[in-house]
């Protein structure tokens, strides 16, 4: 058939002819196409006290690696008062670090267990960073 | 009379603590060393001392005991 190998740009003409068409069901709407921007929403981010509570509530941990790990982000949390207080070193580049750590602990902690909550925080990483080093965001969220 | 009463006792609250065993106690134990920096490798082992008080045995034959003070959770080597 000639109409075989005419170019795709006519739906009609592109049916092939040797099936005959159910007369009774209408055309199929046209597909509305991909909205490759709305598809994937992202999450706000989790701040501080939101995560605890999370972390609180999550049963990918234990009791005492929940208390081990409040422990430690109150350690640093301290940290950071005390160079928001004008106490230094650390500097805030020095506690970089310590605060990078602790994420990774809590990260592989909870991935396996908890794939949601470790994707929540993976992707408010920055955001909390951005709330500890920020003097005014760090007194009202702590 | 009260003596092997007592001496039975006894034997019975080691065996318990002997038999506590519980696979997601063994991995808390685990996360709480390897949270606090020290080797491990895997608890294979512990016996529970008390309320939040435990001493683990490690896969790389470390011992410690892991409890609980003024809300800080400690590991010493035991």
């Amino acid at each position: 058939m000639s109409q075989a190998t005419a170019p795709p740009r006519d739906a009609k003409a592109a049916t092939p002819p040797a099936k005959p068409a159910a007369p009774a069901k209408p055309a199929p709407a046209p597909k509305a196409p991909p909205v490759v921007a709305a598809a994937a929403p992202t999450a706000p981010p989790i701040d501080l006290k939101a995560l605890e509570q999370k972390l609180k509530d999550s049963n990918a941990i234990g009791v005492m690696t929940k208390l081990s790990l409040k422990n430690q982000v109150d350690d640093l949390v301290a940290q950071f008062r005390a160079f928001h207080e004008g106490h230094q070193p650390p500097t805030l580049a020095q506690l970089r670090q310590p605060y990078e750590l602790l994420l990774m602990k809590v990260l592989a902690l909870i991935q396996d267990h908890d794939p949601a909550l470790a994707k929540a925080l993976h992707d408010s990483r920055d955001y909390i960073w951005g709330v500890l080093a920020d003097r005014n965001k760090f007194l009202a969220n702590t | 009379m009260k003596t092997t009463a007592l001496s039975i006792l006894v034997a019975c609250a080691s065996l318990v603590a002997i038999a506590a065993d519980d696979p997601k106690q063994r991995q808390d134990l685990t996360a709480v060393i390897a949270l606090q920096g020290k080797p491990c490798g895997e608890v294979v082992s512990y016996v529970a001392k008390g309320d939040n008080d435990f001493v683990a045995t490690c896969k790389d034959g470390n011992r410690y005991r892991v409890y609980v003070k003024d809300g800080r959770v400690v590991v010493e080597k035991a």
